[in-house]
């Protein structure tokens, strides 16, 4: 099994290490900066190949490594932006079925998610393949001690021009609309908020400590929330430091995609729901004026606790 | 107007003028896919009419909520055998009438086999599946269902009479000779139209409903039932003294159970409609039948509960209403009924249009033959007949005294409290006459009332 | 546009294609087994396809274009298709395929229906499925630009868009995307609504029915079918110079700074505020 990843800027895709890991170690990576990139693989990776193959054009790339990976019977790609567009094309190039949105991949059996993640199909594979890797589901474990051997690069003999989208430019983050699983703080809100007056005024908490909005499932459903920004099994799998939830009870679908932070802060009505037990500063209080509250506090960076000048004011 | 594809209208100057308005484009139109309009949409499109049946659902009885008993009997002759395919969840099989205190109940409990064979008395029965079907006879019959469109006004003509509605669609209006408003509770239509004398909310009641999975094994064994055997249990005294009263039905694999009460009642108390269906759940006669069950839907709804003193004109210029749209629910207590009172009338509203179509005329006088056939026939001879009970059921004296009042006297006749000897029943009852104020005039006049009315 | 012109005029005018799949919009999935029911009534398009087609809707109308659109199924797919064609499309066609098709000849399906089209718009997934394969192995099939995942996309002159996508990491990239080409875009933009006469006009507009290409493959991923349940995850082994206490206990977390306080209770939402704010400052979250 050969991991494929595709490198823009000596910049690693989410999930490229879980893939990498996955594949047992051997990976090829294509685009700008592998060489630069590859140094992110150190402990995952024990075989490095490269294409520096320039700015990002799915199509040509496919048809330019195709010759070269036909000789491996697995390739596995993270199901990245980048790797979900690659990977269909090379399958074509390569006339082999695409197993897209992998949960597992252990040979021959994969394990995959279906009906927006609600069921797993598993799958016996018995050719040649091509399959994606969800990222955020599987973690990493394997930790090679012995050093990286350096990249080589890959024999690739340039193709004739295949059409491709150009691109323009690469815009930065937004936490406001950035991905949620790449987000390295959270404010989430639940069903515990009384409708999206409430919500929106977590977002602006959310915006006032730079962090990206998030939330359960029946938000999602209750449309104060767009539905790609849904934490859980059924939502995005996220891994930030930071998770602060509101009025969240913290259901085993919703805290399996949660990952690890560092902090969890819950506000809840009920001292004995879930999502109260894993937190590190539980507070049993009524979400909706804490966060009008910390709004005010927050965007006025009247922060310093003032509540007693206050109260005898 | 654009080449719409559907059968050319069968009359001459109705709903065009002399002016040169071009012909309509539907002999009918109604408004509202629930069952009263689904019936009149199909009486209509047999008697060769061309009609459009307008929902503002994305299907037919997509949202629409109610208890979840049919009876079936008005179908006999619009639906010949529609036992047979009509999607029913269970046949009740027996109906139940509970009193109830917070701490007692008394149930009155009648099986039947005779309701769980041809031509059967009453269903369960999802809406979903029941409108949709019911709608889909009246486009098989020739109707033109248009889903996803809401009827936002009625549509006039530069003589001020109505020539069709106005919908939420990009050139929404659609023009017909006849209108038939059947868009249910609180229709907008018959308020617009000033069919309606006042809005006066204390004829109105509210429901919340709650729908539990369980499985199909659970059910038939808490509720003793067998094969597609349905219980239906209607209660009383189960609203912390609000008027209204309380169900609970039996689904294949899950079952319903509600509230309804009055509006000004439920303002009055200050209590949500959501904490008295919790309190119904906790009920020790209720709890063990809901046990368990997985939340599957939630839902509210208003009810038109003034029964025959409060409906409004049926017939106007163009225009007939149906259904609960012209509060022909008819809710008494151990009655719930409202899709056989929407078919009926329904269905007569469509056969009257038709009959006014026949003449090319559907003015009042026209359109008469609607209210002729519904007096003549169940719909408003139940309503006339049962007048009196919405008064009597939402009454201070059955909701508050009566359930504690009966309930002490049968709890009465079965402790047995030796060595005190029996009292006997009317020393019972005259006691818990005197703990509950229950006075013998109300007690008797009441009595009358619904000798009257049920008898 | 009406329908008469392009009766006329067949193929005179470039076209813009979008291709829809009918799926089941909600889906209950049995907790034990995993069998997955739906009800077809709340099935069509998905959020995605449709923003597809209103973009497709843009677009022929900036350029003066035909709108085509194509679904690859049985015949429960054709109210979806006469929906599209009262929002305005100028023809619809319904390639026969049974559901359980693989990519690549769902693909091969559509491009035999909406070949010409010089601009085809998907969905980013459909709901059931969800791959996101079938425009990308149309992209390929047309030799085609490809551009996926679009979150919005725009036309700068006849046959051009230019959109953006998402990447990892919270950053968009900006393309330019010339005809030929293949997009597909998320769930966003709203699809209009039909006009009332287009509606009942489109309940007896002709549909155009293409046979199954042949020969077709079942997808081969389709397997043994459970609900889904989160992968274990793997943790990193620790060290093997640790000592054993110390591995079990960086394998188990246990001692480790996560200790759950006591939960705080209060009702004064000032007071709440400092708790927070306290915990994030302490913690090095806000200055
Ligand atoms: C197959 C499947 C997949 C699913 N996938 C997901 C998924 O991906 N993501 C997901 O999130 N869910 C998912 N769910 C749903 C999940 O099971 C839970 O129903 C959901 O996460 C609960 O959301 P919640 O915490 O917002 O609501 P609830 O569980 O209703 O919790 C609300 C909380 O708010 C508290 N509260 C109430 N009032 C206040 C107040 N005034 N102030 C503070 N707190 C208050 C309550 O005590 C409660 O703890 C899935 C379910 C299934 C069956
Ligand atoms: C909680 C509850 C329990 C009940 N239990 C029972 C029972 O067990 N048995 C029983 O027989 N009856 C029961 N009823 C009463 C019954 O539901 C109604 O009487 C019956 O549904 C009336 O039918 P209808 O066709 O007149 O109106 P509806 O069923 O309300 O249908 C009206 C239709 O019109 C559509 N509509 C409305 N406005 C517009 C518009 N402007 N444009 C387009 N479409 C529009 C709606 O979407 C709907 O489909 C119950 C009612 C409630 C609320
Ligand atoms: N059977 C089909 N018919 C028409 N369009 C399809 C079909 N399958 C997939 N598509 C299109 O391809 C998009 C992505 O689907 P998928 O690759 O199955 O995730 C969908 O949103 C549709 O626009």
């Amino acid at each position: 099994m050969i991991a494929v990843v595709c490198v823009r800027d000596g910049a690693l895709p989410a999930g490229a290490q879980e893939t990498v890991d996955e594949a047992a170690g051997e990976v090829v990576l294509v685009g700008s900066g592998c060489l630069e990139a590859s140094t992110g693989l150190a402990g995952v990776a024990s075989r490095v190949r490269y294409y520096e193959a320039g700015d990002y054009a799915p199509g040509a790339w496919a048809v330019a490594l195709a010759p070269a990976l036909a000789e491996d019977d697995f390739l596995l790609l993270p199901a990245s932006p980048d790797g979900r567009d690659l990977a269909p094309r090379l399958a074509a190039e390569l006339d082999r079925p695409l197993l897209a949105g992998a949960l597992s991949v252990t040979p021959p059996r994969v394990l995959l998610a279906r009906q927006g993640g609600l069921v797993t199909d598993e799958v016996t594979v018995l050719g040649p393949v091509v399959a994606t890797l969800l990222p955020g589901t599987r973690g990493l474990g394997t930790r090679h001690t012995i050093d990286l051997s350096p990249a080589q690069p890959l024999e690739v003999h340039r193709t004739p021009a295949v059409r491709d989208a150009e691109s323009l430019a690469v815009l930065p983050p937004d936490p406001a609309t950035m991905d949620l699983s790449e987000a390295r703080r959270i404010v989430a809100g639940g069903a515990g908020l009384h409708g999206p007056a409430e919500f929106a005024v977590l977002a602006r908490v959310a915006a006032a400590l730079g962090a990206s909005v998030g939330g359960t499932r029946v938000v999602a459903d209750a449309d104060w929330l767009p539905f790609e920004r849904q934490i859980g099994t059924t939502g995005v799998a996220v891994d930030p430091d930071l998770y602060l939830a509101f009025g969240i009870s913290g259901a085993v679908q919703h805290v399996s995609g949660l990952g690890d932070p560092d902090a969890v802060v819950s506000v809840n009505t009920d001292p004995s729901c879930p999502m109260m037990a894993m937190a590190d500063l539980a507070l049993v209080t009524d979400a909706g004026p804490l966060l009008i509250e910390l709004a005010r506090r927050l965007e006025t960076s009247d922060t310093a606790g003032q509540a007693e000048e206050r109260r005898s004011a | 107007m654009p080449d719409v594809a559907v059968k050319p209208t069968t009359g001459d100057t109705t709903g065009g003028s002399r002016d040169g308005t071009p012909p309509a484009a539907f002999d009918a139109i109604v408004v509202g896919a629930g069952p009263a309009g689904a019936a009149a949409a199909l009486t209509l499109a047999r008697a060769g009419k061309s009609v459009a049946l307008l929902e503002r659902g994305i299907f037919p009885g997509a949202k629409n909520m109610y208890g979840g008993v049919v009876y079936g009997r008005v179908l006999d002759h619009l639906v010949p055998n529609w036992w047979q395919d009509v999607p029913y969840q269970r046949w009740v099989s027996r109906r139940a009438t509970m009193l109830m205190t917070p701490t007692q109940s008394l149930t009155i409990d009648y099986r039947s086999d005779r309701w769980i064979e041809a031509p059967y008395n009453g269903m369960t029965a999802y809406r979903a599946d029941f409108d949709a079907w019911l709608a889909a006879k009246a486009e098989e019959a020739g109707a033109t269902l248009v889903c996803s469109t809401t009827a936002t006004s009625l549509l006039r003509g530069a003589d001020g009479r109505i020539r069709g509605v106005s919908t939420d669609r990009p050139d929404g209006d659609l023009t017909a000779r006849v209108v038939i408003a059947c868009d249910g509770v609180n229709s907008f239509l018959a308020k617009s139209a000033g069919l309606y004398q006042a809005f006066d909310p204390s004829n109105f009641t509210v429901a919340v409903k709650e729908v539990l999975r369980l499985p199909r094994e659970v059910i038939d064994e808490r509720c003793r039932l067998t094969g597609d055997e349905g219980l239906d249990i209607e209660i009383v005294g189960c609203t912390a003294g609000i008027p209204g009263g309380g169900f609970f039905y039996t689904n294949r694999d899950s079952v319903a159970v509600g509230i309804v009460v009055s509006v000004i009642g439920l303002a009055a108390a200050r209590v949500r409609p959501e904490k008295l269906l919790a309190d119904l759940k906790k009920h020790p006669s209720i709890a063990p039948l809901v046990r368990d069950g997985e939340l599957l839907e939630y839902s509210a709804h208003t009810i038109p509960e003034g029964g025959y003193d409060v409906m409004p004109e049926l017939v106007g210029d163009r225009l007939l209403i149906a259904g609960d749209a012209a509060a022909m629910c008819l809710a008494a207590g151990i009655w719930l009924e409202g899709v056989n009172f929407a078919i009926g009338s329904g269905a007569a509203a469509g056969e009257a249009a038709a009959e006014a179509l026949d003449q090319g005329d559907a003015s009042v006088a026209a359109l008469a033959g609607y209210r002729r056939r519904i007096e003549a026939n169940f719909v408003l001879a139940d309503h006339r007949k049962f007048r009196r009970v919405p008064h009597l059921i939402m009454s201070e004296r059955v909701q508050r005294q009566y359930p504690p009042f009966v309930c002490d006297i049968v709890e009465k006749m079965f402790t047995v409290d030796n060595p005190t000897p029996k009292l006997g029943l009317r020393r019972w009852a005259n006691d818990a006459r005197r703990t509950h104020g229950v006075r013998l005039r109300d007690l008797l006049r009441d009595g009358a009332v619904g000798l009257r009315s049920f008898g | 546009m009406s329908g008469a012109d392009t009766a006329t005029t067949p193929q005179s005018r470039p076209s813009v294609g979008v291709a829809l799949k009918f799926v089941p919009l909600r889906v209950e999935v049995n907790p034990l087994t995993g069998m997955v029911s739906a009800d077809d009534r709340l099935a069509g398009a998905s959020p995605a396809d449709e923003a597809a087609l209103e973009y497709g809707l843009r677009f022929a109308e900036a350029w003066g274009w035909d709108l085509l659109v194509a679904s690859a199924g049985d015949h429960r797919c054709e109210p979806m298709l006469r929906a599209a064609m009262a929002a305005g499309a100028n023809a619809a066609i319904r390639v026969v395929l049974p559901t359980d098709t693989a990519a690549p000849v769902v693909a091969a399906a559509l491009a035999e229906a909406l070949g010409d089209c010089l601009v085809l718009l998907c969905g980013d997934y459909s709901l059931d499925r969800g791959t996101g394969s079938v425009p990308a192995y149309l992209a390929a099939q047309l030799g085609a630009a490809q551009a996926l995942g679009l979150v919005s996309v725009a036309a700068v002159g006849e046959g051009t868009v230019e959109g953006e996508r998402r990447l990892d990491g919270g950053r968009r990239e900006r393309l330019r995307i010339p005809a030929p080409a293949v997009l597909s875009v998320e769930a966003g933009v709203r699809l209009r609504r039909a006009p009332l006469p287009a509606v009942l006009r489109a309940r007896s507009a002709p549909l155009q029915v293409l046979p199954t290409p042949v020969p077709y493959a079942i997808d081969p991923a389709a397997g043994t079918r459970r609900p889904y349940r989160p992968r274990p995850k793997a943790l990193p082994s620790p060290a093997a110079t640790m000592s054993a206490r110390d591995r079990v206990l960086m394998l188990t977390g246990a001692l480790s700074e996560r200790r759950t306080p006591a939960a705080v209770r209060t009702n004064d939402p000032v007071q709440a505020a400092d708790i927070v704010l306290t915990f994030l400052r302490e913690r090095g979250y806000i200055s």
